[in-house]
């Protein structure tokens, strides 16, 4: 809320602190200053009157004889302003003068000294859209009675205010309110404050009706008041109102406006010779159309609030008034209203209908209920004031609830306890008392009684706030909490997902964060079929982009991919872990990107990532978790159809697929237009390997007796994997084969198409005794035997 | 001549040519001319058995002592070499020691990991559990269990993103510690809650439709706000340096009361006032202590239990401890971002 500081001083005494001190204190009791600036600015102004004018030729120019008075004597200005003219009174920035705008120096202006500028109200660093077409385009004018040479401008133009901006926490909607802001300042600066001063009025007797036909308007206070004029309102008021962001329409809108600023409390003003009959009814069961203020209309359903008159909507209860009975300049009686509503059936409405005023979001943040007798008051006496209001009835009251001020007992004892701190009975009490709260003791505790706009107020707990905001938390000492010692503790989940991370950092892949909803464009089928895909999607997005909760990592991940490429990164190796929510399903998928090439020594040496860099980082994943290569098995892919067929492969765990990984397919990188760089992707669910049991370890026995090694070159069909020569080696080993591993492969020259040579290198041993020469032939026979009779198999000669 | 001219004439020539041995070559031929078998001492120690025995005793002697001081003087002088064409062999076989290493480069985290598992840690020393929970949620732990019933205002404040009426992408982490306390039952306990957070909001710079929480609970007889203030001194001690102090503003939020923004004093003027901070503090998080409704309706009673509670914004922790200006940068994943980052102690 913007506060204009001269406003605030009519209702507290705040003479002699500066406004950093009044900031300052506010935004250490829980009101936060978000910034203070004057409502005006120049530093050396004086009023002045035009002695000639001239024109100078050719320009729109003039140059000016001003009478400044007697510190300052008759100085020349040059002005270009189209109002200026001479026995005008206007405001002179002299020289040396500070504006918005920059400082005024000694000119010489189309060869004419100039010593100071006529100011106009933008100059003044006012906003346009408090400033009428006439101020907008040419220089202040001022009456005929300005004094020349007064040097304090700003006060005699009712501008040297400053303006707070407040930002007002949702538990305090009184604070929109200048009479409670003053109330609180009083509290906060123990200073004293004053109240309005109403004018009592002559009242007659009325036939004029108002109730209220639904609980979501419990009260609805009205008085009709005959014989208004329309006509500006006063300076004062059109300044207070401008430093509030108000701009000033007329006197009987602007009363309006102010008193709901000073109050709190909203007010809606009917012409009474418009309305259908001389009564104004709250309903809640209103059905039609509504030609608001705005000029539009608004399709108003059962529930939302109506203030009717002879089955008619009037108004849209604490939202808008109809254009059909709106008062106008040429109105001359009307009723005020000052009522209640329900603060979720206004939200309800408001948002509904996209239409909200700055009626609604005060209702929509909850006003006090029990004030309208003395607002309507307070209004009427300023309209007697301001717009010559002749006849006032008295104020007719509709009010279904009764006011119960909230009492809370509790001990002084519980506050300190609560704070930490260690006040004293009488200074909580102080404290709360300055805060307009009631407080009685009541042997060794005491009952506090809640002001009425005090909305926030229910239990001690709230007490123990207001206590220390008032008194300062720089009084809550600093003391760990003893706790019976326990142990810190993560998830099994989160330190095995650390490992998995370290893991890959380890192995210089960077890891990537990236969001969790991505636009229904972006996310298609691809590389989501073998994984959960039943995805969320948000019903109220904000923008397009925004929309599907992934069920998958592959489509950011490609997304980062392209972002880097696109900025001249063209080698990379990402990953990512996150959190992955289905409809059906709540899991942590890991994936990885590898791109381009690796770099094995800077620049010097590098290769093309490839299937096998993948292959090692997903199988270094299950070593790093502790799961034998027997727990899972690597498979052909028949399912990823985004991964190149021959160059791809799925990760199954008993029997069920819970990754993929390898390279793109050709199509892919077209689609995602990636030319000819070289991508590879993984993604895994990792709460699938999480959950294997994990054996413990228990040292083996190294055998004693010396092993013996043999290699073995053999000729087989390509399509013959290694895994299974290895396989069929080992089960026909007899027990004395430690290990047998690849390290050859070769196709081409000298070996026929359709077949590879694979060599193969055996390690025999035995834990009992030296293997005897015999004993190894006769299982490498075997083993040969086998090989050619399961993959026809030949050594290679 | 004598034999022992002989010997004499030897010594000369034989000390002579070691003078001129420069190469391993001329070793090889000084050893085969004066050592080998067949060679120059050999040749004079052969004629020995044809002379007295006294002759015998004086020459023999004289050659073994010119055998014993020519082979010294020429091990040293051919070691010498050998060490001298070693040397200049290897001179030859410098390597270019400023040339990269080979294998990996260490990988980088995303700087919000860093500082997510550095806050983590800080609380874990503390004896803090560490929790986690589900991101799409149902509006009774999101909203009603912590004391934001349907229709209340606060629910502005989080305009969320919302799957149905009753599911919605969390708006803060506190949905976690409202499970926690239903599987608590009632006993005391502590636990941070670190996870994604979704808002119905732009992005831009500082503000983000996703953006990530640590939340903080305790819950146990007879805390208060001075357990508050000390354990979030720890935390930004430990996360921003010694010197740091916290201050507390009062705020509002629905789940505590009272309620507090929490402040630090800042590094770069140490409290002074200057362009990265607001008169000397940078708001770094909200806390405060538990309302006694989210302890009511999550079954423990206010009048015996109470508590605190903190939420700390990690990318807003991250921004400000590596002077990140984009919140976005986070998102986008820009290696040349993320490698600046490859420091694992700091």
């Amino acid at each position: 809320m913007e506060v204009s500081l001269n406003c605030l001083k009519q209702f507290v005494d705040l003479e002699g602190l500066s406004v950093e001190e009044i900031a300052h204190g506010f935004t250490f009791a829980g009101i936060e200053v978000e910034g203070t600036r004057p409502l005006a600015y120049g530093t050396k102004l004086c009023i002045g009157e035009v002695l000639t004018c001239e024109e100078i030729e050719g320009t729109h120019l003039h140059v000016l004889s001003v009478n400044l008075g007697q510190k300052y004597g008759t100085q020349q200005i040059v002005c270009g302003a189209p109002n200026v003219r001479s026995g005008l009174k206007v405001v002179v920035a002299l020289e040396g003068c500070e504006l918005i705008g920059g400082k005024i120096g000694k000119s010489t202006i189309r060869g004419v000294e100039s010593h100071g500028m006529c100011c106009s109200y933008l100059e003044l660093g006012l906003d346009r859209k408090y400033l009428s077409d006439k101020d907008l385009e040419g220089i202040i004018e001022l009456d005929s009675a300005a004094p020349v040479g007064e040097e304090n401008v700003l006060h005699y133009l009712l501008l040297d205010d400053y303006v707070l901006s407040l930002s007002v926490l949702a538990n305090r909607p009184d604070l929109l309110s200048i009479l409670n802001i003053a109330k609180e300042a009083g509290a906060i600066f123990s200073r004293p404050t004053y109240p309005i001063k109403v004018e009592h009025l002559e009242t007659y007797k009325t036939d004029f009706k108002v109730g209220s036909e639904t609980e979501k308007c419990p009260q609805f206070s009205g008085k009709e008041i005959k014989g208004i004029k329309s006509g500006s309102s006063p300076l004062w008021m059109q300044r207070y109102l401008m430093a509030m962001g108000v701009r000033s329409i007329d006197n009987i809108v602007d009363i309006g406006n102010y008193v709901m600023l000073i109050t709190g409390q909203p007010l809606h003003m009917y012409d009474v010779n418009k309305l259908p009959e001389r009564k104004l009814v709250a309903r809640d069961d209103y059905e039609g159309s509504f030609v608001a203020l705005d000029t539009k209309s608004y399709d108003v359903i059962k529930g939302d609030i109506c203030i009717c008159s002879k089955e008619r909507a009037m108004c849209l209860g604490g939202v808008m008034g109809s254009l059909e009975c709106a008062v106008d300049s040429g109105s001359t009686d009307i009723v005020i209203e000052a009522a209640s509503f329900y603060a979720v059936t206004i939200r309800h409405t408001s948002t509904r209908l996209g239409l909200s005023s700055e009626s609604s979001s005060r209702f929509v943040k909850g006003t006090n209920h029990f004030q309208s007798e003395f607002v309507i008051d307070y209004a009427s006496s300023l309209i007697k004031q301001l717009c010559g209001g002749e006849q006032f009835s008295q104020t007719i009251i509709y009010q279904s609830e009764k006011e119960k001020p909230i009492q809370i007992e509790t001990t002084y004892e519980k506050i300190n306890s609560r704070l930490a701190t260690s006040f004293s009975p009488k200074e909580i009490k102080g404290a709360l008392e300055r805060l307009n709260f009631k407080v009685t003791d009541k042997g060794n505790k005491f009952i506090c009684t809640v002001p009425s706009y005090r909305l926030d107020i229910e239990r001690w707990e709230d007490l123990s706030e207001e206590v220390i905001r008032l008194l300062g938390y720089e009084h809550v000492p600093s003391i760990l909490p003893t706790f019976e010692s326990s142990e810190g503790s993560l998830s099994e989940s989160a330190i095995k997902i650390n490992l998995v991370s370290d893991y890959l950092l380890n192995q210089g892949l960077d890891e990537c964060l990236s969001y969790t909803l991505l636009s229904e464009k972006e996310y298609d089928e691809t590389f989501t079929t073998i994984f959960d895909h039943d995805a969320y999607k948000v019903m109220n997005p904000l923008t397009d982009d925004h929309v599907v909760v992934r069920t998958s990592l592959a489509h950011s991940m490609m997304k980062n991919v392209i972002y880097n490429i696109s900025r001249q990164t063209k080698d990379m190796a990402l990953f990512e872990i996150s959190e992955i929510t289905t409809k059906n399903s709540y899991t942590h998928h890991l994936c990885i990107a590898l791109v381009n090439d690796k770099h094995e020594q800077g620049l010097l040496v590098t290769r093309p990532y490839d299937f096998y860099d993948l292959k090692g980082l997903v199988c270094g994943i299950f070593e790093t978790l502790g799961v034998d290569a027997s727990r899972y098995k690597i498979v052909s892919n028949d399912q990823v159809e985004e991964l190149h067929p021959g160059k791809s492969a799925l990760i199954t765990i008993a029997g069920k697929t819970i990754g993929y990984f390898g390279e793109l397919h050709p199509t892919t990188i077209t689609k995602y237009d990636l030319g000819k760089n070289n991508v590879l992707l993984a993604e895994v669910v990792l709460d699938d390997i999480f959950a294997l049991k994990v054996s413990t370890t228990k040292m083996e026995k190294i055998s004693k007796y010396p092993t013996i090694s043999h290699d073995l070159a053999l000729i087989v069909s390509k399509e013959v994997t290694s895994q299974e020569l290895l396989h069929l080696i080992t089960k026909t080993a007899n027990g004395i084969v430690t290990s047998c591993e690849v390290f050859d492969v070769y196709e081409g020259k000298g070996i026929a198409s359709g077949t590879k040579s694979v060599a193969i290198t055996i390690t025999y041993g035995s834990d009992t005794h030296t293997l005897e020469d015999k004993e190894v032939t006769q299982v490498e026979d075997n083993i040969k035997f086998e090989l050619n009779r399961r993959f026809k198999a030949v050594l290679r000669s | 001549m004598s034999l022992k001219d002989n010997i004499e004439e030897l010594r000369k020539t034989a000390f002579a040519e070691l003078s001129k041995i420069v190469s391993s070559a001329d070793i090889t031929t000084f050893r085969n001319r004066f050592f080998a078998k067949r060679g120059e001492l050999a040749l004079l120690t052969s004629q020995l058995p044809s002379l007295s025995d006294k002759e015998k005793r004086e020459y023999g002697s004289l050659l073994s002592r010119l055998r014993e001081e020519l082979t010294s003087a020429f091990e040293s002088r051919s070691e010498e070499i050998t060490l001298e064409e070693l040397n200049e062999k290897l001179a030859h076989e410098k390597l270019d020691i400023t040339l990269p290493g080979r294998g990996n480069s260490i990988g980088a985290k995303n700087p919000f990991y860093i500082i997510r598992d550095e806050i983590a840690d800080i609380f874990l020393k503390m004896g803090y559990e560490v929790k986690e929970g589900p991101e799409v949620e149902s509006d009774l732990y999101n909203f009603e269990r912590l004391n934001i019933p349907k229709d209340h205002p606060a629910r502005d404040m989080q305009d969320s993103l919302y799957i149905n009426e009753n599911l919605l992408l969390r708006s803060q982490t506190s949905n976690i510690q409202a499970r926690v306390m239903e599987e608590k039952a009632g006993k005391p306990f502590k636990i941070i809650c670190p996870g994604k957070t979704y808002r119905r909001d732009d992005d831009d710079a500082t503000h983000s439709h996703q953006f990530a929480q640590i939340e903080g609970l305790v819950v146990d007889k007879g805390i208060n706000m001075a357990h508050l203030k000390a354990t979030l001194e720890v935390f930004a001690k430990a996360m921003f340096g010694e010197k740091r102090e916290v201050r507390f503003r009062p705020s509002f939020f629905p789940f505590t009361e009272p309620s507090v923004e929490v402040d630090v004093s800042c590094g770069n003027c140490g409290g002074k006032g200057c362009s990265m901070c607001k008169n000397g503090y940078i708001e770094i998080l909200g806390a405060g202590m538990v309302h006694p409704n989210v302890l009511k309706i999550n079954g423990y009673d206010p009048e015996v239990y109470s508590g605190f509670a903190f939420g700390i914004g990690i990318e807003r922790v991250a921004m400000l401890r590596y002077g990140i200006d984009d919140i976005r940068r986070f998102y986008t994943n820009d290696v040349r971002f993320l490698e600046q980052f490859k420091k694992k102690v700091s």
